[in-house]
């Protein structure tokens, strides 16, 4: 018995040795991204806060949605729809947008800074990797530059410093446009999923941050490219419901997909559940209803052509407490939802791209041009059900138009084709007519603090070299 | 054993020069009721000469012939000294006392005499765990001990409480207690055990009694003995309870008439038509009651049998108990069944065994009740939902009620759906059992070894039916196995020489925790017939999960506990532990303590005092610890993930948003004066403790710049302090034949956040219910912990609206206006119980309370003021809202466009004053009437939470809907499962 008890005794001070070292059976950063595979899975993981619903996959999308002239936000949107700057609430959801967006900053930083150090990947995978990484880089910082002017500029170089200053507009452009350099030249023509970039979606984006920026040349050249390339085509409608071959739930890829945020079943997409209202029968009874307009208040809506499929398609009258002239879109349905929609969120489609061509290039040239025309007329025609590619009664006439009546046309065309895409507020902000336009619409006078919104307080109170007087963006 | 005491005689007569000649002195020791008592120590004063009796109660023992005292001291009884007188046959009767001074208390690692004590240590007996039924030894602690603070977070039968010993330590790390059952660390609390299995709780308060538990010990240690065999005639224990529970108290909401009235003044007010005709106002009447559709009248039975006896060496107990309670919401509930047997065994003067099993069943049924806000939760849709109309339509099906009226809530769910529709079932297999073997050397020298085992197996079902609101059919399932292997070797030496005793402890533990978990889940069902067994089925199946995790935590541990002359006692221990949680170099910390006792009534200028039976001082200091965090947190792991291309889902890895850093143990040094006494023979007994606690190193969040993709980090830094008083009072007023014992315990505690990360603010969770979307709790230096913070208000302006104080006079009102409003933590908490007896009647009654604590009524934000969704209210809102007449109306006016921020307005004084448990019993006397084989039989009638004397305006005050083992967000109600009252009978016989 004694022998036992010390027997006992012994083995277990020999196997307790060991017992206090940590084996967790997962991967860490520093043992990863060695192989084609892992690098990929790291890159894969910079959409996830791109998709999240603290991000573009929701509140980004319904805050920019209450920032147009053709709608208005409701409950907690509501304030962003007096365009007086942002209260508390929203002040959160800007905060969380940031965080999201340097979260992925951050995923494409470590995939940029990682893989070419990997063990077991070849030269041609890096490449490839790290173009994708720029390029979601690039496009993060382009959402930050716009929403917020200059940012913290944080690339695989400093990536673990915790005092960055906030740089130049000009600064963060420079960093855009030199990662999607990068990108337009390193990714491929195809991918073999639909969600991930290729060259043209590379040059697309680069086309927009030169539009942005007022280089309407460059922008047109680019945009160019890509419209050469015969890669895309746009989808064709007959009637209204034929825009559910775009929008739809059930739509894997199109040939108008540039680059969209996929989600499907599993994974849905929070967009349209701003949209909808529980008791209507596009979205399985939910919904926050944040966005509606009128049609009889708003003059956008109000003088719409009936003939015009995407005023059908696009909204249906549902009163939500406010009377029977109340509308709520519906660009996005599924009816058959399981989590959120399974529809993609189309961040650029070839029609926007066809717009932004005929806007630059009338602008490059200082008056409209055939060529612009036959853009604008491709989009137009397709939205009367009519085939892009011929000649329609619908089409505008070149002669009509001066070089600003021109871009106005382009801008309302814009303005009806991407209705609930997020991109309204920061094509008004682009031509400096967001004050003028929000005034003769929707009838509120935008405050200057309403133009950027602020640097959140988990970056101003933790940022050592920031200055909270000084680096803060006016009026908050 | 004969023989054992025969070469024991032999060895004494021999080497004790004293004895040179003597006689044997036998006889028969009895109890009160002429039982014989076996194992009573028979001991010669004055000289080491000593026995024990056998099963039938005999003992012989050798005695100097010229006349000795025989001392016979026994536990639970009166000692009684008899001198021999030459006698050769001496019989004894003791006395049962239920006061003993010498009884032996649990402390980690060993027992003491109760009058050797020199920490901080409450005792609670079996009979008061078991006085009424409950469903965990948790809830029955309420009230039972002074310092300790039970909350119950939520009425859901089976939800876990939670324990404040002395006030909250951590803010990161879990606040909860220790567990020790028969010596062995649960994870947590052990709801595998029925309350009628434990013979005793000892709770560890002070550092110098928990700091031999060093890293689990910061938060007081609760040491649990469950019931063993004694030597004897067999017992059998029999109780059978029987109880009815329902709503303690319904809400007093508008009826269809004044609902329907005060929604046409909401629209009036907003310039919208009227929302009912008038017609429909006469016809409505008082309308559909939803309280009573949802809340029922619940059955509650617990049943248990223990069958204990043995002889000298060998000696058992067996347990099975039944819980069965139905919750007074539809499908919830909790089932325990279980089953324990505790073998001890000795196999010669040197070795001997014990084995302690126990297995358990557990089923719990949960509603989802908690949180939500206009009406889309079980129980606020219960508040919210329309008396103007009822859950069917006419066809028979469900009402959807988001749609009953337009200018309605869009995200109100009708109670029924979640009534009849969901089911969330969690089955547990738990298994604790340890063994242990003991070798003495020598007597005085013990070496244990000891291993056990803790196992729990839980299966989680979760189902959603296709006739809940708009369901495809939701199905979840999962299963966590938690293993825990333990295995400890420690050593004893305890030797009494002259006027010194010395107990000395010293030892090695092992302790290990394994986690799996398995988890799938999938919607889209063609039929609810498989609910949820058939995962395959589903036509969007989700992404399964599984995870691991693995730690361990090796100690070295010593103690000595020295005595002189019985009067000045101290203790000293010392415990060094290794935690795998940490990083390389901080993996070890070490948690002394010391503590001093004086014995006053043990001095002779004191003696003299007759009327002090009993009086000590003790002071003790130690260091304890807690670990605080999760195995691999200092790792810089990547957390995996699904995204979507094409249509599929594809995997990413990426770090979290937190990055990972050097951590190392928080530690709570904590401070103890106390006083013990007895007087009039102790009748009267009090204990009285002064503590000081500060934890420091506590493991803190520090914000990072968010743009780092890291947003935060945690640091060893922040340190809290508790301080308080604690007293309790045991009187025995009357002892003939009318009997009467009253019992009280009261315990204030100061708590203080002494200093965080850069003397920043710490914000508790931000919880969105629409209307406010906000923090409530903040940490804040020189504040208590948790207190709530929000704004001010001020009256109301011209058209009713609520206005806030400006408190920095900058002209707005925005979150630099936020002041601390309110403070959750009670000033002080007491229990006090009284139990009269009389000719076999008795009548036992128990209070409970906690006075001077805030609530934040969360419930009350949508429910008071969120005029533009239909929600229904309390009667009040109707009756005193403002009107250009009224401008002094508790609530603003009613108008869709009311806004409100988190204010004082909904912090409400949680003082209240429960009693917890009445019980009218009768004790059979079938002895008189000369039955025989029943020892005793009591029948009983009893009542829980009868009466709750309260200003608290909602369910329930003692209720903490964000609670846990968190320690920021406290004191929150928000839609919370109310509680019950509970009428029960039931009987106890002892065969």
């Amino acid at each position: 018995m004694k022998k036992i008890l010390i027997f006992l005794l012994m083995v277990c001070l020999i196997s307790c040795k060991d017992a206090l070292v940590e084996a967790p059976k997962s991967v860490a950063v520093e043992t990863f991204y060695n192989t084609a595979e892992e690098v990929q899975t790291a890159v894969n993981a910079i959409y996830t806060p791109l998709k999240s619903t603290t991000s573009l996959g929701g509140l980004y999308f319904a805050l920019q949605e209450a920032l147009t002239d053709y709608s208005y936000g409701r409950g907690s949107y509501g304030i962003v729809s007096e365009f007086q700057g942002l209260d508390g609430t929203n002040i959160t959801r800007t905060g969380q947008i940031w965080d999201n967006l340097y979260l992925a900053i951050r995923n494409a930083n470590l995939v940029i800074a990682n893989a070419p150090k990997g063990k077991d990947i070849s030269q041609t995978d890096i490449t490839k990797t790290v173009a994708e990484a720029k390029f979601l880089r690039a496009f993060t910082y382009f959402i930050l530059v716009r929403n917020w002017g200059g940012v913290i500029l944080r690339t695989e170089g400093n990536m673990t410093a915790l005092d960055v200053p906030r740089s130049s507009e000009a600064d963060i452009y420079t960093q855009i446009i030199k990662d999607l350099t990068v990108a337009e030249t390193n990714l491929p023509p195809t991918v073999p999923v639909s969600g991930h970039p290729t060259k043209w979606s590379a040059k697309t984006l680069l086309a927009d941050v030169y539009f942005y920026q007022g280089k309407y040349k460059e922008a047109r050249d680019k945009a160019d490219e890509v419209i050469k390339s015969n890669v895309y085509k746009l989808v064709d409608v007959t009637v209204s419901e034929d825009f559910q071959k775009i929008y739809g739930p059930n739509v894997i890829n199109t040939t108008e997909e540039i680059f969209y945020l996929k989600y499907n079943q599993t994974q849905g997409w929070q967009g349209p559940h701003f949209a909808h209202h529980p008791g209507a029968p596009y979205y399985n009874r939910a919904g926050f209803f944040a966005h509606y307009t009128d049609n009889q208040k708003n003059p956008v809506y109000k003088n719409w052509d009936n003939r015009d499929l995407r005023k059908e398609h696009d909204w249906y009258i549902w009163n939500i407490g406010l009377g029977n002239t109340t509308l709520l879109n519906r660009k996005y349905r599924d009816p058959q939802r399981t989590a959120f929609a399974a529809n993609d969120y189309p961040l650029y489609r070839y029609a926007d791209l066809l717009l932004l061509y005929a806007e630059a290039d009338a602008r490059a040239n200082n008056a409209p041009t055939v060529d612009a025309m036959l853009k604008l007329n491709m989009v137009h025609r397709r939205a009367y059900g009519r085939n892009p590619n011929a000649p329609s009664e619908f089409d505008f006439v070149l002669g009509n138009y001066n070089l600003n009546s021109f871009v106005d046309l382009v801008l309302k065309e814009r303005g009806y084709e991407t209705q609930y895409e997020g991109k309204r507020w920061l094509d008004l902000k682009r031509t400096g007519r967001v004050k003028e336009i929000i005034k003769a619409t929707v009838g509120k006078d935008v405050a200057d603090t309403h133009l950027l919104w602020p640097i959140p307080v988990s970056e101003m109170n933790f940022n050592p070299a920031l200055d909270p007087q000084k680096d803060q963006n006016p009026g908050y | 054993m004969k023989k054992l005491i025969l070469s024991l005689l032999f060895f004494v007569a021999v080497q004790t020069p004293v004895f040179s000649q003597g006689v044997t002195v036998s006889g028969k020791v009895t109890d009160s009721g002429s039982e014989p008592l076996p194992g009573v120590t028979v001991t010669v004063a004055g000289s080491t000469v000593r026995t024990s009796t056998d099963a039938a109660g005999n003992y012989s023992i050798l005695v100097p012939s010229e006349g000795a005292t025989l001392v016979f001291t026994y536990i639970g009884f009166v000692p009684k000294t008899i001198p021999t007188r030459g006698q050769s046959t001496i019989n004894v009767q003791l006395e049962t006392d239920s006061r003993q001074l010498d009884e032996l208390v649990v402390v980690g690692y060993g027992t003491v005499r109760k009058s050797d004590l020199t920490g901080s240590v409450s005792q609670v007996k079996g009979a008061e765990i078991n006085a009424f039924p409950s469903s965990s030894l948790v809830q029955a602690l309420s009230g039972r001990a002074s310092g300790v603070q039970v909350k119950q977070n939520t009425g859901a039968p089976g939800a876990p409480a939670s324990i404040r010993i002395r006030g909250t330590n951590s803010i990161q790390g879990s606040n909860e207690p220790l567990y020790v059952v028969d010596g062995f660390p649960m994870g947590s609390a052990p709801a595998l055990l029925n309350n009628s299995d434990i013979e005793s709780i000892e709770i560890l308060k002070d550092a110098s009694a928990t700091a031999i538990y060093g890293s689990r010990g910061a938060n007081g240690v609760i040491l649990v003995t469950t019931k063993k065999g004694k030597a004897g005639r067999t017992t059998v224990d029999i109780e059978s309870t029987f109880s009815i529970q329902q709503l303690r108290k319904k809400l007093e909401l508008m009826n269809a008439t004044e609902y329907a009235t005060f929604y046409n003044r909401v629209a009036a007010n907003d310039n919208f038509p009227a929302r009912f005709t008038q017609a429909e106002i006469d016809a409505a009447g008082e309308g559909f009651d939803w309280q009573d559709f949802t809340f029922r009248n619940a059955p509650m039975q617990n049943h248990n049998i223990t069958i204990g006896g043995g002889n000298e060496k060998t000696k058992f107990s067996v347990g099975g108990s039944v819980f069965n309670q139905d919750g007074i919401i539809k499908s919830s509930g909790y089932d325990r069944y279980s089953v324990r047997a505790s073998i001890a065994h000795t196999l010669s003067d040197k070795f001997s065994v014990d084995y302690n099993v126990t297995l358990s069943r557990l089923r719990r049924d949960d509603q989802p009740s908690n949180g939500g806000d206009r009406g889309n939760s079980l129980i606020s849709g219960t508040v919210a939902a329309y008396p103007t109309v009822t859950p069917f339509n006419p066809d028979g099906s469900y009402r959807i009620l988001s749609t009953a009226y337009s200018w309605g809530s869009n995200s109100i769910v009708s109670p029924i759906n979640y009534l009849n529709e969901t089911t969330n079932i969690t089955r547990s297999n738990r298994i604790l059992a340890n063994a242990s073997v003991v070798y003495k050397p020598i007597p005085e020298l013990a070496i244990r070894i000891m291993g056990g085992i803790e196992n729990a197996d839980d299966r989680f079902d979760g189902y959603t039916t296709l006739k809940y609101l708009a369901s495809p059919g939701r199905e979840s399932v999962s299963s966590d196995e938690s293993l825990s292997l333990l295995n400890e070797n420690t050593i004893t030496y305890s030797k009494s020489f002259n006027k010194h005793s010395l107990t000395a402890v010293g030892g090695f533990t092992f302790q290990n925790f394994t986690n799996t978990s398995i988890s799938g889940s999938g919607t889209g069902f063609l039929t609810d017939v498989t609910e949820s067994y058939n995962l395959g089925a589903a036509e969007t199946p989700g992404i399964p999960q599984s995870d691991y995790s693995l730690s361990a935590v090796t100690s070295y541990l010593s103690r000595v506990n020295y005595g002189f002359n019985n009067k000045y006692l101290l203790t000293l221990s010392m415990r060094a532990d290794g935690s795998s949680r940490y990083t390389e170099g901080n993996k070890w910390g070490y948690f002394p303590s010391g503590a001093l006792a004086w014995r006053i009534s043990e001095e002779e200028f004191i003696k003299n005092a007759e009327w002090i039976s009993d009086l000590k001082l003790r002071t003790g200091w130690g260091r304890t610890g807690s670990q605080a965090i999760s195995p691999y947190t200092t790792l810089n792991q990547l957390t995996s993930g699904k995204t979507v291309f094409g249509d599929a889902l594809y995997t990413t890895f990426a770090p979290g948003t937190r990055l990972p850093g050097d951590l190392r143990w928080e530690t709570t040094e904590t401070l103890d004066f106390g006083i013990d006494a007895g007087i009039f023979n102790n009748r009267l007994r009090l204990t009285g403790d002064y503590y000081i606690k500060n934890t420091t190193d506590l493991l803190n969040t520090v914000s990072l710049p968010s743009s780092l993709g890291f947003t935060n980090t945690i640091q060893n830094i922040g340190s809290i302090r508790n301080q308080g008083f604690e007293l309790s009072v045991d009187a025995n007023v009357f002892n003939k034949s009318f009997q009467w014992d009253v019992s009280g315990n009261i315990a204030f505690n100061k708590n203080t956040v002494t200093k965080l990360y850069g003397g920043k603010d710490v914000l508790g969770s931000s919880y969105n219910i629409t209307l406010v979307n906000d923090v409530v709790n903040i940490l804040r230096e020189g504040e208590p912990l948790g207190a709530f913070f929000g704004y001010t208000e001020n009256g109301y302006d011209a058209n009713g609206k609520i206005q806030y104080v400006d408190t920095n006079n900058d002209g707005l009102i925005n979150s630099f206006d936020k002041t601390i409003i309110g403070d959750p933590n009670p000033d002080f908490i007491f229990g006090l119980s009284s139990s009269m007896e009389y000719k076999g009647f008795n009548l036992s009654m128990f209070f409970q309370g906690s006075v001077g604590n805030d609530l934040m009524n969360l419930s009350a934000v949508n429910y008071t003021l969120d005029y533009g969704y239909g929600l229904n209210m309390p009667r009040e809102v109707f009756l005193n809202h403002w009107t250009p007449q009224n401008v002094s109306s508790k609530y603003p006016v009613p108008s869709r466009t009311v806004s409100s921020l988190v204010s004082n307005r909904f912090v409400e004084n949680g003082t209240y004053v429960r009693l917890r448990d009445i019980q009218l019993g009768y004790t059979i006397p079938f002895s008189k009437w000369g039955v025989r084989g029943i020892n005793s039989a009591q029948l009983f009638v009893s009542g829980q939470n009868l009466l709750t004397i309260t200003d608290y305006s909602w369910w329930d005050p003692d209720v903490n809907s964000k609670g846990g083992s968190n320690s920021v967000n406290q004191g929150i109600d928000h839609h919370t499962y109310p509680t019950a009252k509970t009428y029960t009978i039931g009987i106890r016989a002892g065969l």
